[in-house]
């Protein structure tokens, strides 16, 4: 028990961990004129993907077309630099505290086994309903907040709102 | 006045590189703020641990907050920044997929590779699925592109939406933030979590 | 406890102070109103006849005259290689690529300097630099170029000097008496400008 709330101790403060991370997106909206995001990152990858594996396919659908006329270089947007660089500080921070190890985290009542399972289950959901709700948690809900978007608002409330519907029927894997 | 790359003052590839500078202080401070666990993530909806819900919306408010500053005191132009547009059904939809995302996998796609990034074998698996995720939304487009387009209004603003001046909408945001933090410490308390 | 006390103050206090304040008072009008009464005082908006005279014969490419009156007037009679932005129509969109730019001298002409001020303050207003006003107007420009006073022969030098330029001024932009444009003072055809890209909206999003 002691180890554990030492352990819970070199995590950063909520709310001063909320204020940095608001100065983050601060500086970004001031620099760059626009928030955080992920999922944009994902998706200027797959398309990239598809451009260099089968340009025929990606010619002749809507979806990649209607990217690629906007994007030129799908790989060179901002997104994907600012995911590359949350990938460095997500590493550097998790050296800094001892936190870096291979594991599969789950509650003790669930197995490793079942944890990927759902945990993949839900990156399919999450990476589908990014695309269709336009951004995710960071892009859409944080940022769109931030600027008081209120499509950010709404999703905001979608995904909270959902996710607490139901997490009564999922609270095994957590608890 | 902000925002350097619309005014010119920064160039295009400069951006890139605050991109960059930018990513590694958001992963920093997902990473040390506790994002990278997904229990911990997960907890908000349990009650045991409510630190999405702080660190989200005091990182909302700082924003929200910053920026009306910087424009009262002429430092950024808030009519050049982006702002999310507005499509109501599938913000809806999406966002209540995401949500269900969230709760089966334990992570956004944010702090999944931020996770990923100190060797969380779970986050790269949800990683993986997001790439499917978006993989299907893209070959299957044609099928809800008349959804995923539906119900545009534009680029509103909720205070615009709800006839309040951007500060009072500010002020507002801030109470109920303050008050679902004063909830959430309460949940810690009334539902903790034996073990870690 | 008690940092969360202080934490939940601030930004309450935060939030009263933005609240309380009218929102982005700095977007539509750049200079506060003692700024502009100041440059407004200091008469450094003014171009004197001469220089626009001179500017004219060289033909500065990098020097346009926007006449400001009615569009009938304009077209009674108007400054060589002048374009008509009616006072009425300065806002337009198509315009502003003219007024807000930073390679060119913009001069603003009326009749008397009335309506070329009232332009050129709201042009300055806006945060808009490079345009200024002909002094005294059409008026004073048919006084000084078109129909020059000689000096009396007691004159200094230099007035004799400006004489001279006026008179030759005259002649190089048709001279004599103020006339119509049926005297080859056509009104030219809108000088192409390559409007810079209007600042957009960061791109982002997911």
């Amino acid at each position: 028990m002691k180890n554990n709330v030492d352990r819970s101790k070199k995590y950063l403060n909520p709310y001063l961990g909320g204020i940095l991370l608001g100065l983050v997106l601060l500086a970004a909206n001031y620099m760059s004129g626009r928030g955080l995001g992920a999922s944009g990152a994902l998706k200027s990858t797959i398309i990239s993907s598809v451009n260099a594996i089968a340009p025929d396919h990606a010619e002749n659908s809507a979806y990649y077309n209607e990217y690629n006329s906007t994007h030129p270089e799908p790989l060179k947007t901002w997104l994907v630099f600012q995911m590359l660089g949350l990938i460095v500080g997500g590493f550097l921070s998790g050296a800094i505290a001892g936190r870096l190890k291979f594991k599969v985290e789950h509650s003790p009542k669930i197995t490793s086994k079942r944890r990927l399972i759902f945990a993949l289950i839900g990156g399919v959901l999450f990476g589908f309903g990014s695309q269709l709700g336009r951004g995710c948690t960071s892009g859409s809900a944080l940022s769109g907040m931030a600027v008081m978007s209120l499509g950010g608002f709404i999703t905001m409330a979608a995904i909270f709102g959902t996710a607490f519907m139901l997490a009564y029927f999922l609270r095994k894997n957590w608890i | 006045m902000g925002p350097l790359v619309i005014n010119e003052i920064i160039s295009a590839n400069t951006n890139l590189l605050i991109a960059f500078l930018i990513g590694i202080g958001f992963g920093f401070v997902l990473e040390s703020s506790g994002f990278s666990s997904s229990r911990k993530l997960a907890g908000v909806f349990y009650g045991y641990d409510t630190v999405v819900l702080k660190v989200f919306f005091t990182a909302a408010i700082t924003a929200m907050i910053g920026l009306l500053f910087m424009s009262l005191f002429g430092w950024i132009d808030l009519d050049l920044i982006y702002i999310n547009p507005t499509y109501v059904p599938s913000a809806i939809a999406g966002g209540a997929i995401m949500g269900a995302g969230f709760i089966f996998g334990g992570f956004c796609p944010g702090t999944s590779f931020c996770s990923a990034a100190i060797g969380k074998i779970d986050a790269i698996v949800f990683i993986g699925g997001l790439f499917i995720g978006i993989l299907i939304f893209a070959e299957g487009y044609s099928l809800w592109e008349g959804f995923y387009k539906a119900g545009f209004k534009g680029i509103p603003k909720l205070s615009e939406s709800l006839g309040l001046t951007d500060g009072l909408l500010a002020f507002g945001v801030i109470i109920a933030a303050i008050g679902m933090f004063y909830v959430g410490e309460w949940a810690e308390k009334k539902f903790p979590r034996e073990e870690y | 406890m008690n940092s969360r006390v202080i934490f939940s103050l601030v930004f309450v206090g935060l939030g009263l102070i933005i609240a309380a304040t009218p929102s982005n008072t700095t977007k539509a009008y750049k200079l506060t109103a003692e700024e502009l009464l100041e440059e407004a005082y200091s008469r450094n908006q003014y171009i004197s006849p001469d220089e626009v005279a001179d500017l004219l014969i060289n033909k500065d490419p990098a020097f346009l005259l926007i006449d400001v009156r009615d569009q009938d007037e304009y077209e009674k009679y108007s400054l060589p290689n002048s374009i008509n932005i009616p006072l009425t129509n300065l806002l337009a969109e198509e315009w502003e690529a003219y007024l807000d730019q930073d390679i060119r001298l913009n001069v603003f002409y009326s009749n008397g300097s009335l309506k070329a001020n009232e332009a050129w303050m709201i042009t300055r207003q806006l945060g808009y630099e490079n345009n200024y006003v002909l002094e005294g107007g059409l008026n004073y420009w048919a006084e000084t170029i078109m129909n020059p006073e000689k000096p009396s022969s007691t004159s200094p030098n230099e007035e004799f000097a400006k004489y001279d330029f006026r008179k030759g001024a005259s002649m190089a932009l048709g001279g004599g008496a103020l006339v119509g444009s049926a005297g080859g003072n056509k009104p030219s055809a809108k000088p192409k400008i390559a409007s810079r890209p209007k600042k957009k909206r960061a791109a982002g999003g997911c």
